[in-house]
């Protein structure tokens, strides 16, 4: 499902992040761990195409994404790739319904018409159903990485990367949320790429990458 | 959900910053539509009614004047001239009908006019600017019909006396003719035309409220000695054909101790000429306000975009094409010119319909404040390219947003 190899990707002057191999099966569910800084994030970016590697192959369900046009990536990432953020990132504007929705709406892969009943079962199941009308202002922090989980499931990705998904929530909540995230996967069979730098979240998912020694500052 | 959607729901979650934008555009394009809509308007409805007579003589001078003063009872006459020239063009093979005019006198400002009692069954097209309200025309001495607004601004009714008083400003220190008060006999029907604002009498009386000119003016320069009904004032013509004008204006210019003017010629001069650089000084002054709300609009959607440059980032993360990001921002400046578009053309109408009020006063013209006229559709679609114009930057902006940096940065 997902294969990075001799992945190189300059960072900065003397910094670089560099992958000999990482690999996840289909329905793997993958907890990329390390400490802060260490490169997790940017495996997450190189994985869904933000960043551009400079060199090395980074293949996402069967497709080699560093030779894609942007214009395709961008389509590739709304089809295929759902998103969690450790901050949750609803836009403000928008209900949780209609954050929802809008996930649908740049990634083109259901049709118009089902869009809001789609959206109101993916909020029913996530626990929302009474609040598929609150914008995010006026949710809690829980609520609010819900609609985020709905939002990133919505389109039937064939992956979820979640950064830090539970880095926000207190240890109640982040339970919940990490419980719906993995059951919610496994249900729909989807891939899991989950970075955290908490030990206790990365051993609750079957695989643990160690992100350790990702980056590296040359001597000069 | 569509593109017009989001930016929509971006500008309503700024309400204040939006609407101030909205009203900075809506008065520049209120200005604009004011202008050219009254200017439209104005000279519409002047060159209509100076259609009504093909031609205007009087004594020579300024034949503007002539035409303001004789057509639109606006300006003072240019001065006296012989009855006998008009009797004689009257007679003439191309004029259809010919009208004395003699003015010298007013009521509380409105001008009174002396004419013969033709004039009051005289229509053009579909008009009849003469047509009465109530009660009949003058027939006996010092009888008069008044203009609408003469009725409702001084409350003359049918059977009401006063006495005209002499010149053409409303003075308290004024001669007043005692000796000779006048009747309301009729009232007409307002016809949004300068007629609103006379009264009308027969001729003869001009003359006879004047014929003791050499008593009350023995001092003076004014009184010439001759006996006041040898003159008139101005004479309204209506020829065979309107493209005889030119001709029979330089007949009468050649040949005649008069002045011939041409009405529309004349009102067409004054737009062109004098109100044409009014136009564009005020024009000018509405697009610079334009071209200052194009910039704040610029400013304020530049702001927006730095403010939710994550925003941005999380809908390129979702699948939005950089064209997509573009597009919003662009159609975000569009809402706004168009809604300020749409307030400023109702604060022009309304505008209009104020000053409307004093046009009516000021010179019985009734402008529609609603047309839309080929130079205002014109000047509103300068308005709303101007303001996507100003959406070009923020939206090259947002264009540029670096994903996987804006997701980490804030």
């Amino acid at each position: 499902m997902v294969l990075l190899e001799h992945v190189k990707r300059r960072l900065g002057p003397g910094v670089t992040f560099y992958c000999e191999h990482f690999h996840a099966e289909p329905g793997a569910r993958v907890s990329l761990f390390g400490p802060s800084g260490c490169g997790k994030s940017t495996l997450l970016n190189l994985t869904t195409g933000l960043l551009r590697a400079d060199e090395g192959v980074i293949r996402v369900d069967n497709e080699e994404i560093q030779n894609l046009s942007e214009s395709r990536l961008d389509a590739f990432r709304g089809e295929r790739i759902g998103f969690v953020f450790q901050t949750f990132n609803l836009l403000a504007p928008f209900t949780a319904l209609q954050n929802v929705i809008v996930g649908m709406r740049f990634a083109d892969v259901v049709p118009d018409k089902e869009w809001k009943a789609r959206a109101r079962a993916m909020l029913e199941r996530v626990g929302l159903g009474h609040r598929m009308n609150s914008k995010p202002g006026i949710l809690s922090v829980g609520e609010r990485q819900r609609v985020a989980i709905a939002r990133a499931l919505v389109n039937e990705p064939k992956l979820i990367v979640a950064d830090e998904p539970t880095g926000s929530l207190d240890p109640k909540t982040a339970e919940g949320v990490m419980s719906l995230l993995l059951e919610l996967c496994e249900q729909e069979g989807v891939t899991l790429l989950l970075v955290t730098h908490d030990r206790g979240i990365a051993e609750r998912l079957p695989q643990l990458f160690d992100c350790t020694d990702l980056v590296k500052e040359s001597q000069s | 959900m569509s593109l017009w959607r989001i930016a929509w729901s971006y500008l309503w979650n700024r309400k204040l910053t939006t609407a101030l934008t909205i009203l900075s555009v809506a008065l520049g394009v209120g200005l604009i539509s004011a202008v050219l809509t009254l200017r439209e308007e104005t000279q519409r409805r002047f060159e209509e009614e100076g259609q009504a007579f093909d031609i205007v003589i009087g004594a020579k001078g300024n034949p503007l004047q002539l035409v303001l003063s004789t057509v639109y009872f606006l300006d003072a006459p240019t001065g006296n001239m012989d009855i006998s020239i008009f009797n004689e063009l009257k007679e003439h093979e191309d004029v259809v009908a010919a009208f004395p005019i003699g003015m010298g006198d007013t009521y509380r400002g409105y001008r009174i006019v002396g004419t013969t009692s033709d004039l009051m069954d005289f229509t053009w097209g579909d008009r009849t600017p003469y047509a009465l309200a109530e009660g009949r025309y003058f027939e006996d001495s010092f009888e008069v019909v008044i203009g609408a607004n003469v009725a409702e601004d001084t409350r003359l009714t049918l059977g009401s006396t006063f006495y005209g008083t002499h010149g053409f400003v409303d003075s308290p220190y004024a001669e007043v003719h005692d000796d000779h008060p006048y009747t309301v006999v009729g009232i007409m029907e307002r016809s949004g035309s300068p007629n609103d604002r006379a009264i009308f009498c027969s001729i003869q009386d001009v003359w006879d409220v004047h014929d003791h000119c050499d008593h009350h003016h023995e001092h003076g320069a004014e009184c010439d000695h001759r006996r006041p009904h040898d003159d008139i004032t101005a004479a309204l013509i209506k020829l065979a054909s309107p493209a005889i004008r030119f001709e029979f204006k330089e007949l009468v210019n050649r040949n005649y101790n008069a002045m011939a003017a041409i009405p529309i010629q004349e009102i067409q001069k004054l737009y062109e000429q004098l109100l044409g650089i009014a136009k564009l000084v005020l024009l000018a002054i509405g697009y610079l306000v334009v071209a200052i709300s194009a910039l704040s609009i610029l400013i304020g959607l530049y702001m927006a975009i730095l403010q939710r440059k994550r925003d941005l980032a999380i809908m390129r993360a979702l699948g939005a094409t950089r064209g997509e990001i573009f597009g919003a921002v662009i159609i975000e400046a569009f809402w706004v010119t168009l809604l300020g578009v749409g307030a400023g053309w109702l604060m022009g109408a309304l505008v209009c319909a104020v000053l409307n009020q004093y046009l009516v006063a000021q010179v019985g013209f009734h402008v529609s404040a609603v047309h839309l006229t080929a130079d205002l559709v014109a000047a509103y679609s300068a308005v709303i390219l101007m303001g996507l114009i100003a959406g070009i930057l923020p939206a090259w902006q947002a264009y540029r947003t670096d994903v996987a940096r804006d997701l980490a940065e804030l």
